[in-house]
């Protein structure tokens, strides 16, 4: 697996556009630096490290952000993505109507949670700000983008926590609320390990009643002790090792704890069962270059055996990532997608 | 359901240009990631809206490199190889990310030559008699890093009165051997320092970043400058108060007298029902707008402060210093970025804009009497303004720094130098006075300089050109460093609404900062002390801020992109402040504020800190650039 790296650059290097390449390998050379043998993390450096941006009222491209304190003894911000306010128009928006309803509509509330492997990026880093500003766009929703506790400093389960905490803060702003019966309208979504919170969040909602819309997993995280046979065959080709997997589930889950924990493989011989749960639709994004695909295919296909209804968007030459940057076929196509889910199922 | 956006950019399927438009229109590009001027017109488009510089002529290069490194490192499966890579991210000194060419190339050196790790500093500092237990300041908490970094480190102080800093017992009469300390007032002798030539260090900077030049224009950034919100407190109470708040402005902008003065009022009954620091911030811009709206004819000075002493001022300042790591995280990161520059000189000179009572130099002394090789000579000018009562707290502060330095053996000399304004400094009035006193030997090095600056600069945007005259004065100096550090907002363009919605944001983001950082201290203790001043230190700025205008209104708060285009625009380029200053203040942090909510921020080469998302202060750091007259080009 490590020998041939030469093989492996030009073969990542012919999958995607250049710059996405110098992009992810950026991380990469990053990530590997952070991750320490024994388990810990170099957080100070990752902060160095990581390229944030702040929120911002001034309308951009007709969206406006603003961070909100969720909950002050976790320190749990969120920054909330939305289309400016009508009366703004280039200037600052008075400030009572950041939490006027974006329309008189319905509209979608997404819940968006980061990628970065459990450990890596906040709410804002740029990457992440730069994506959900799009998903404002695509969708005319309104985005919650939640700064959960990250592993190792935190493991399982506080960053499910932190992504309950949000969606029950959403279910008491009544500007989130719209349509005739004005209820919230809301989408669990995200990429990596925000797929994976945003499955759990999910299923503890519909244990408590909460409605869900639907749910977007984009090259989400899951796992198992066994070797899949994608996770063999591209180790370490595009940009992700089974190393690297290993280090990020034994950073998030509890001590002790191994990959058939419920978290990493909710269908796996530990896993609730959820037939008969009020569970949403969802819709699952896999990249055909990504080593993790057996696990979320297998994770669509848990979905249906208990009954819920799943697409699955299969991007057989995408990599990680393709959706960071608006360069690829991938990225324009797979945004089409959300867009009609969440339009169908608002 | 679909929507029309106004901006022309969305419509129909038309939605994937967000931050790629934006971009590409020249609008927005600063908000988006890295500030992208006239000269980066071949920087890739789609890897700056992430925050990342790297030109599309260089992209094929940069990949090279990129996997050049991830070849050396391997993949990390070998356990031999996991030891090397954990070496090489404990000791390497990471610089501005943002531009990814010369951050690899960084880690390529590394990985090719890496230097010999130097000795660490140690975990406490014994003092060498018993006289010297007072001086507990010298003492270092135990919980410093384990991984050493490969600079010399500035001590963490721990926490006390800036009295205690300078409590010191009577120092036992010294061996005549020991170099007098010597103290001069005032301006003497003129003195041209040639360029110091550039010693070759334990820590290579990489080349600086493209220097964006970020337009000195208002109409180009104030219509589109981007506003952070921090919102903690989403009752409704709140956000009505808020709102009274800038209708208010706005009122006043519109000169509608009427209107504000209701409004004022109807503040101060809202104000009343809020609690916390939203409370207390309402109030101070609710006081600040009624002197506004009320100065008095003729116009003078409106008087924000009651006091206006100097000593009243300072003792202000302490207080903040005191509540909270903002001031602390000035003087450390500018300390390290000295500390760095000064590295090799045997003959040094601070030049410190704001003097006051000296507090940011015990611990770059001690941390010069430490570094490897021992400690340089140690010059300091402090400048200060005129005192009304005749005292000499300038002399004073000097004095007792001088004693510090004798306790410590660093050869220490002291020159406090009055001055109304910075614009009446010449550069004869710094440099003079640098023969006799230093003895022999040494005098064929010339004295590396830093300037260093806090919070001080924005003053000088009171008035036309003054800023300039003083840049010009302090490159005419050829410093070696210039450190500067100045409060994160945007207090000085647009529209006087537009300035009290930053302020309003700003300050109460700050506000909140004091509440949660320290926890709640009780009213009567010292820490509530200290938080009780602190607010009067901020209500004193928010009121010049709101109330005062032309050559009165001196907090003229500029963001850190605007700062950058006033020091390239005045022949100075940007040192990168690394990863080791970022660790540091972060731990700094850990230790001492207690709260949270603080974060420090890397922002291509230059550190932030701020309160949740919210960057509040920023830190830079300068040398003149290679050729004055072609920095903006560079």
């Amino acid at each position: 697996m490590a020998g041939g790296n030469e093989i492996n650059a030009n073969e990542s290097k012919m999958a995607v556009p250049l710059n996405t390449w110098v992009l992810i390998s950026n991380f990469k050379l990053a990530y590997n630096l952070l991750r320490r043998p024994d388990g810990t993390f170099d957080r100070h450096l990752a902060e160095f490290l990581d390229r944030k941006v702040p929120a911002n009222v001034t309308p951009v491209n007709g969206i406006i952000s603003f961070d909100v304190l969720i909950d002050r003894p976790n320190n749990l911000v969120a920054r909330i993505y939305r289309p400016a306010p009508a009366t703004a128009a280039g200037s600052i928006p008075i400030f009572t109507d950041l939490y006027q309803p974006p329309s008189s509509d319905t509209f979608p509330v997404i819940i968006f949670f980061h990628g970065g492997s459990f450990a890596h990026s906040s709410s804002n880093s740029a990457i992440y700000d730069s994506l959900c500003r799009r998903f404002v766009s695509l969708c005319d929703a309104v985005v919650i983008s939640v700064n959960y506790r990250r592993a190792p400093e935190y493991k399982y389960p506080c960053a499910y926590d932190d992504g309950w905490a949000a969606l029950k803060w959403a279910s008491a702003e009544p500007w989130l609320r719209s349509g005739k019966e004005g209820k919230l309208r809301v989408f669990l979504a995200g990429d990596s390990s925000g797929g994976n919170i945003a499955h759990h969040v999910a299923v503890r909602a519909a244990e408590s009643g909460i409605e869900i819309a639907g749910n977007i997993l984009l090259n989400s995280m899951f796992g198992g002790n066994r070797r899949t046979e994608s996770e063999q065959r591209l180790d370490g080709k595009y940009f992700v090792t089974i190393q690297d997997r290993d280090w990020y589930w034994k950073a998030f889950l509890p001590e002790g704890a191994d990959r058939d924990h419920p978290a990493c493989n909710p269908f796996g011989p530990n896993g609730v069962r959820l037939e008969g749960l009020a569970f949403p639709k969802s819709l699952v994004i896999v990249a055909g270059l990504d080593l993790v695909q057996d696990w979320q295919l297998a994770y669509a296909e848990g979905l249906k055996t208990a009954g819920h209804f799943v697409k699955v968007v299969y991007r057989e030459q995408a990599t990680i990532g393709f959706y960071l940057l608006p360069n690829t076929n991938h990225f324009y196509e797979v945004m089409e997608e959300i867009k009609e889910f969440v339009r169908f199922n608002l | 359901m679909k929507r029309e956006h106004p901006e022309g950019l969305l419509g129909g399927g038309d939605w994937y240009g967000a931050p790629v438009e934006a971009a590409k229109q020249g609008k927005g590009k600063a908000m988006m990631g890295v500030e992208v001027g006239a000269e980066d017109e071949d920087v890739d488009e789609l890897l700056a809206a992430l925050g990342y510089k790297v030109r599309s002529s260089d992209m094929a290069d940069v990949a090279q490199k990129l996997e050049q490194a991830e070849m050396a490192m391997g993949s990390g499966v070998a356990a031999s190889d996991d030891a090397f890579l954990s070496h090489l991210a404990a000791d390497t000194v990471h610089y501005n990310p943002s531009d990814i060419s010369t951050w690899v190339d960084n880690i390529l050196s590394e990985l090719n030559a890496p230097p010999p790790p130097l000795p660490s500093l140690p975990l406490r500092f014994d003092a060498p008699s018993p006289v010297d237990r007072q001086n507990r300041f010298l003492d270092l908490p135990p919980s410093v890093s384990k991984q050493s970094t490969s600079t010399t480190e500035l001590p963490l102080v721990t926490r006390r009165t800036p009295a205690e800093v300078y409590e010191l017992k009577p120092v036992p009469a010294l061996p005549a051997a020991r170099a007098p300390v010597r103290l001069a007032y005032g301006s003497d002798f003129q003195l041209d320092v040639a360029p110091s030539p550039r010693d070759s260090k334990r820590i290579k900077f990489c080349s600086s970043p493209p220097s964006s030049s970020s337009s000195t224009t208002d109409a180009a950034t104030s219509a589109a400058s981007p506003l952070p919100v921090v919102v903690v407190d989403t009752q409704e109470v709140g956000i009505r108060l808020v709102h009274a708040l800038l209708a208010c402005a706005e009122a006043v902008q519109q000169e509608n007298l009427k209107a504000s003065d209701t409004l004022v009022k109807q503040i101060s009954v809202l104000a009343a029902s809020q609690g916390g620091a939203m409370r207390k911030v309402a109030g101070y811009f609710a006081e600040a707008v009624a002197r506004r709206i009320y100065r008095p004819l003729p116009r003078g000075v409106v008087g924000c402060s009651s006091f206006d002493s100097v000593a009243f001022d300072d003792m202000l300042h302490m207080h903040f210093y005191e509540s909270c790591p903002y001031l602390k995280f000035a003087h450390f990161t500018a300390n390290q970025a000295i500390l760095e520059a000064f590295a090799g000189c045997r003959r040094v000179h601070v030049i410190d804009f704001g003097m006051r009572q000296g507090l940011q130099w015990p611990a770059l002394l001690q941390a010069l009497a430490l570094r490897p090789g021992g400690p340089p000579s140690f010059r300091l000018t402090g400048i200060g303004p005129p005192q009304p009562d005749n005292s000499d707290a300038l002399q004073e502060v000097g004095w007792k720094l001088a004693q510090l330095a004798e306790t410590i053996c660093v050869d220490f000399h002291y020159r406090g130098f009055v001055a109304s304004s910075l614009a009446d400094l010449e550069p004869y009035m710094l440099l003079g006075q640098d023969t006799d006193d230093r003895g022999g030997a040494d005098n064929d090095e010339p004295e590396a300089v830093a300037v260093n600056s806090v919070l001080e600069l924005h003053q000088l945007l009171a008035r036309p050109g003054v800023l300039e005259k003083v840049l010009r004065t302090v490159h005419k100096v050829r410093p070696r460093i210039v450190t500067v550090v100045e409060q994160e907002a945007n207090h000085n363009r647009g529209t006087f609404q537009e300035r009290f919605t930053e302020a309003l944001h700003y300050y109460s983001t700050m506000f909140d900062s004091l509440e949660g950082g320290a926890g709640v201290a009780a009213a009567d203790s010292a820490g509530g002390r200290d938080r009780a001043m602190s607010e009067v230190y901020l209500g004193r700025q928010i009121c010049n801020v709101v109330a005062c205008e032309g050559a009165e209104r001196t907090e003229r708060h500029e963001t850190l992109d605007q700062w950058r285009g006033r020091m390239t625009g005045a022949g100075f380029e940007s040192v990168p402040i690394g990863s080791n200053a970022f660790k540091q203040a972060s731990m700094l942090l850990a230790l001492f504020a207690g709260g949270d909510g603080y974060r420090v921020e890397e922002k291509e080469g230059c550190l932030t800190l701020g309160w949740h998302t919210r960057p509040l202060i920023a830190a830079s750091a300068w040398r003149v650039a290679a050729d004055p007259l072609s920095a903006r080009g560079t």
